[in-house]
């Protein structure tokens, strides 16, 4: 089977090829200032400023939520999320975002939350469990 | 401290349990133990029985005792033994009995004794079937049965400070895994309630799905099991025909269970899709590839001897890959990548074991028997079946790589950061363009493969003899499959050459196995599985084109925004609906109708209405996406699409937002005291004015609106269109005109409200108007004005007949006549009542207290002269005398009654949804070539187990 293990080689090359051709399909998390810099689409991890304002007004449009996001280097940002405003939005306990900055505000068109498990600490699982 | 002696505390079940999850464990190292040696005395007939035979009534233990677990659980379960960890995590008393079923493989533990479930079956049947392959296999199974089960054991062993956890123990009681207060207390049980189950998972599909799907995963051991037995006793031949036959089974099975939970994403979650590249999606994906893969090889082996070592190293592979598609969704390293991923359980080193255990085990076997598989001296013609199909399958196992790859990047950062631990992680920008873009260049060449290669001969010596048919059939071929294409692209676009060559793919797919099987099926009835799977695979590619490429967002962005790309303009895919406010979204006129709850399950009703390209509305129908609470009302917990389906398209729509004030009680009553109420008392006909200042949203501005509220009319009665009578209400209506001026433009509109005081409870119907935000209520001190006690009166009584007259504290008053069942104002009949009243006028104004009979009880109702203070019942009458017993009092003259009404400006609108609407045209192509894929895999097991009993018959 010799030709059959010249093709395998070929086909694994090839795989191997493509693989680091998903390094270009990836990127580090970036913070805003990375965003800034590179200007074009990334991943963003960071937290929800509770105390900073958020809008999400359907009534006006229904694909616009902004809110203010703090990124691992600590800066606060604006962030514009063209969706509407996902359920358990204020729990969530890190945020990551695919978009890209637009002058000092960043256009996010995914969202993916993580939310801490429903009982942080026992006391209160307990308390959730014994209340009919 | 004392030991606290509990009560209540059913205790059976776990000391049972424990027996059985120990037995269990002990069983299986003594079956895998017996059955290895057994293998390894193979030679020595009677030594190797006895082991067989030991190896056999210790996994008949095993299995008995993962029933018994098994059943422990399900009796604690069902019977709500809240004291025990797993019902109270994954049960409560809302549960539904059929969901009982999703709440066990809900926890990891479950499902690890789902798949051991499976795993015991599967080797009950081996233990029969297998004959010669017996020993070795099941001496692998049993392996892996010890793996699973020890993560069930819950042994922890303390070296000093250091912990070793040894398994999750799913029969542990509540308070020996947390440490609370309550436990101080002896009848804790009766107090604890349960957690429930998850609402995604309560839905039929996840009945379903996991067992299928792990009867998939389960049934991966078998052809591993062969593989290293084939590769244990050096048969390496003999393993082939038995290997074959459980691989098809397990990768039809397998696949099922992937598209059912493929299903299960469409029809239950609101992505909006069947497949999204998740991590968990793919390492499922992976084995199956690998899996289809070494059936490729298995039968060249079959047929030509060639590939035996693919053979082994593929089926090796799947099970290698199933345990690290176990490691990858249980370890918690998957971490944020993933939506549907286990949380870490401290399990991470055991299925860290799990997994270099079987890798080194299965390198190792290869590297020692790689000489001693036999290679045929002569290579295979490139103009052979074999070469092509052998190319066939490294493509499927390169895709396999590429998933995996990718989707191992969390793995590749844990490790970067283990050893350097600033490292941030890598990610993948874009997951679903990037494996888009592999894969559907595998998907074309293995279609265009699964073509030719059905043109080519097994071990083709002399092509040229053959060429002319080949040459034939193959050129009608790609002549058909291009003008299918054409005409498939008068359907749907591709706006792209690769989209266009899938398409092509996937009709050449579809005519070559046709072609192949109108020739073939009576010289070999084998052919007929693996041709439906291909034309499943050709038809399933067209179906991905369709419903994937060409999915058509119907709900489009109604709102301008500048600056955004053409991708983040199609992320805008929310449409917001008032209820019954029609909207024209490409083809459809979309009305939210309105809602019904039922239980903490809330459905939404949406019209639509397809027209024409002259806007004649062509059909109608109705979707009742649905959304599902949590216990209180607090919050929405799940959102379930609704989807109607056609022949040749679906369209699917999902709720994506509720006004916050439909989100939850909490805010709506928040929303409610938020306002501010100004309470305006109005006597019929009066009307006030008010100003207010409205800030304009998102602007930094406001404007002064000036608004008039007049009251037009005023009833003890209620004409509100939500209000339904009950015996015993009292209820006041009012109707009210609102105008407001400033701003644009003047608006003006009635509304009517309402308040009902039922069995001590008041009920408000306030108005909302909606073009003003404005609110509307009757304030409940109107009951205080309106209603004085009898108590307070000072009645005097008097028996007279019609046309007397009679004073009361100077004022004169006439009995004018009795009115028999007279409609009036304050008084509402039920069925069977009998009333009468008695008309009474004084100074050019009426009353009419009314005697009542209801049940054979006589009751009146009171009526009032406001204006002159007077009060009056009709306690009864005589028949005879045509006299009547009127009990009046006087008090001194009234003010007309002034309704306190309470009027709230920027009360903003919850009459809306807000909603996603796609259509995935041909969606059903995807369903059904994908589901004939899985068939004609299982087709063929059973027409080569058939064969096999022909065999033996003769």
């Amino acid at each position: 089977m010799k030709k059959s293990y010249l093709l395998a080689i070929l086909l694994v090359v090839v795989a191997v090829v493509l693989l680091f051709q998903t390094g270009n399909a990836t990127s580090e998390y970036a913070n805003f200032a990375k965003a800034a810099e590179s200007g074009s689409k990334v991943q963003l991890v960071g937290t929800y400023v509770k105390d900073k304002p958020t809008i999400y007004d359907p009534l006006t449009d229904p694909n616009y939520f902004s809110f203010f996001l703090e990124d691992l280097a600590g800066t606060e940002r604006e962030v514009i999320l063209l969706m509407g405003k996902p359920q358990d939005f204020e729990m969530s306990e890190s945020i990551v975002l695919t978009g890209r900055m637009k002058d000092d505000k960043f256009i996010a068109s995914d969202i993916q939350m993580k939310c801490p498990s429903k009982y942080k600490d026992q006391e209160e699982m307990i308390n959730s469990l014994t209340e009919s | 401290m004392e030991e606290i002696q509990y009560i209540n505390e059913h205790l059976g079940p776990r000391y049972i349990g424990h027996f059985a999850i120990l037995l269990a464990f002990f069983a299986g190292i003594l079956s895998m133990v017996s059955y290895f040696l057994a293998t390894q005395y193979r030679e020595e007939v009677l030594r190797s029985r006895s082991w067989q035979r030991l190896g056999q009534l210790s996994f008949l233990a095993h299995g008995a005792a993962v029933f018994t677990v098994i059943g422990c659980i399900f009796f604690a379960m069902l019977n709500q033994y809240y004291e025990y960890q797993y019902v109270t995590a994954h049960v409560d008393g809302q549960l539904q009995q059929r969901y009982i079923f999703s709440a066990f493989w809900e926890g990891q533990e479950g499902s690890f004794l789902l798949w051991t479930f499976w795993h015991v079956i599967l080797g009950y049947v081996l233990m029969v079937t297998a004959r010669s392959w017996e020993k070795p296999v099941m001496a692998v199974i049993c392996s892996v049965q010890v793996v699973i089960v020890s993560m069930l054991l819950g042994v922890h062993f303390g070296f000093g400070d250091f912990i070793l956890k040894f398994g999750s123990n799913p029969m542990l009681l509540l308070r020996e895994t947390v440490n609370a207060p309550i436990f101080q207390q002896a009848d804790y049980v009766s107090l604890l309630r349960g957690n429930g189950l998850n609402p995604s998972l309560q839905n039929y599909w996840m009945t379903i799905h996991p067992p299928t799907l792990f009867l998939g995963f389960a049934s991966t051991v078998v052809p591993f099991a062969y593989a290293v037995a084939g590769l244990w006793t050096g048969r390496h031949r003999e393993w082939l025909r038995p290997g074959l036959q459980w691989s098809l089974f397990s990768a039809g099975i397998l696949g099922i269970g992937i598209l059912m939970g493929a299903a299960w994403a469409y029809e239950a979650l609101n992505f909006g899709g069947y497949w999204a590249w998740d991590p968990v999606e793919n390492t499922s994906l992976v084995p199956w590839l690998m899996l289809v893969a070494g059936i490729h090889t298995n039968l060249i082996s079959r047929a030509t001897g060639q590939g035996i070592r693919a053979t082994y190293m593929f089926y090796l592979g799947t099970f290698v890959l199933i345990v690290y598609s176990t490691f990858l969704t249980r370890s918690g390293v998957l971490g944020d990548t993933s939506v549907h991923a286990f949380t870490e359980m401290g399990l991470e080193t055991q299925l860290l074991f799990f997994l270099v255990f079987y890798v080194v085990l299965s390198i190792g076997l290869m590297i020692w028997r790689w000489s001693h598989i036999p290679v045929p001296e002569k290579e295979e013609a490139t103009s052979s079946r074999e070469f092509w199909m052998f190319i066939g399958s490294l493509t499927l196992f390169m895709s396999a790589i590429l998933i995996t790859g990718s989707t191992s990047l969390p793995v590749y950062n844990e490790i970067r950061a283990w050893i350097d631990p600033v490292y941030e992680g890598l990610t993948l920008t874009d997951p679903e363009a990037h494996h888009n873009r592999f894969q559907i260049w595998i998907g074309i060449f293995i279609g265009l493969m699964s073509g030719v290669a059905q043109f080519l001969r097994w071990r083709e010596r002399n092509f040229s003899q053959h060429f002319r048919y080949f040459a034939i059939h193959a050129g009608i071929a790609i002549l058909a499959s291009a003008v299918l294409t054409f005409l498939t692209l008068l359907w749907i676009q591709a706006p792209n050459f690769v989209y266009k060559a899938m398409i092509f793919a996937g009709w050449f797919a579809v005519w070559s196995n046709l072609d192949y099987v109108l020739f073939f099926i009576r010289k070999d009835p084998k052919v007929a599985g693996s041709v439906v799977s291909h034309i499943g695979f050709g038809i399933m590619l067209i179906g991905i084109m369709a419903s994937s490429g060409n999915k058509r967002i119907i709900s489009k962005n109604q709102f301008l925004m500048e600056g955004l790309t053409e991708d983040e303009e199609m992320a805008r895919t929310t449409l917001r609906l008032y209820e019954n406010g029609p909207l024209s979204m490409e083809d459809y006129l979309i009305t939210f109708r309105g809602d019904t709850i039922d239980g903490l399950n809330r459905t939404y009703f949406v019209d639509y209405q397809r027209m024409d390209e002259e806007g004649k509305i062509v059909e109608t129908f109705q979707l009742e996406p649905n959304v599902l609470y949590d216990k209180g009302f607090e919050n929405v917990a799940i959102t379930n699409p609704s989807t109607k389906h056609y022949w040749d398209r679906d369209i699917f729509t999902v709720i994506m937002g509720l006004p916050p004030e439909e989100q939850s009680v909490k805010v709506r009553q928040e929303t409610e005291d938020s306002l501010q109420y100004r309470i305006m008392p109005l006597v019929v006909g009066q009307r006030e004015s008010f100003r207010d200042t409205v800030a304009i949203p998102q602007r930094n501005s406001s404007i002064i609106y000036t608004y008039s509220v007049e009251l037009t009319d005023f009833r003890r009665q209620i004409n509100h269109p939500e209000y339904t009578f009950e015996p015993g209400d009292i209820g006041l209506g009012a109707e009210v005109r609102v105008s407001r001026s400033g701003g644009i433009a003047n608006y003006d509109s009635t509304a009517s409200v309402a308040i009902v005081l039922r069995e001590g409870l008041l009920y408000h119907y306030p108005a909302q108007i909606n073009d003003i935000n404005f609110r509307v209520k009757i304030d409940e001190r109107v009951f205080e004005r309106l209603l004085v006690k009898d108590a307070d009166l000072d009645y005097d009584e008097f028996v007279l007949e019609p046309g007397s007259s009679f004073t009361v504290d100077g004022q004169r008053i006439t009995f004018q006549q009795f009115i028999s069942q007279p409609k009036i104002d304050h008084f509402r009949a039920q069925d069977g009542d009998i009333w009468v009243s008695a008309l009474l006028e004084a100074d050019g104004e009426t009353m009419q207290p009314v005697f009542l009979i209801r049940g054979n009880q006589p009751s009146g109702v009171r009526d009032e002269i406001r204006s002159l203070g007077l009060y009056a019942h009709l306690s009864s009458l005589n028949p005879e005398t045509n006299e009547a017993t009127l009990r009046v009092a006087k008090v001194q003259p009234q003010e007309p009654l002034a309704i306190p009404l309470a009027v709230a400006p920027r009360s903003y609108r919850t009459d809306y949804i807000t909603i996603q609407a796609i259509e995935f045209p041909g969606i059903n192509l995807f369903w059904f070539g994908s589901l004939s894929m899985m068939i004609g895999l299982l087709i063929s097991m059973v027409i080569r187990l058939r064969d096999k009993r022909l065999l033996a018959a003769r």
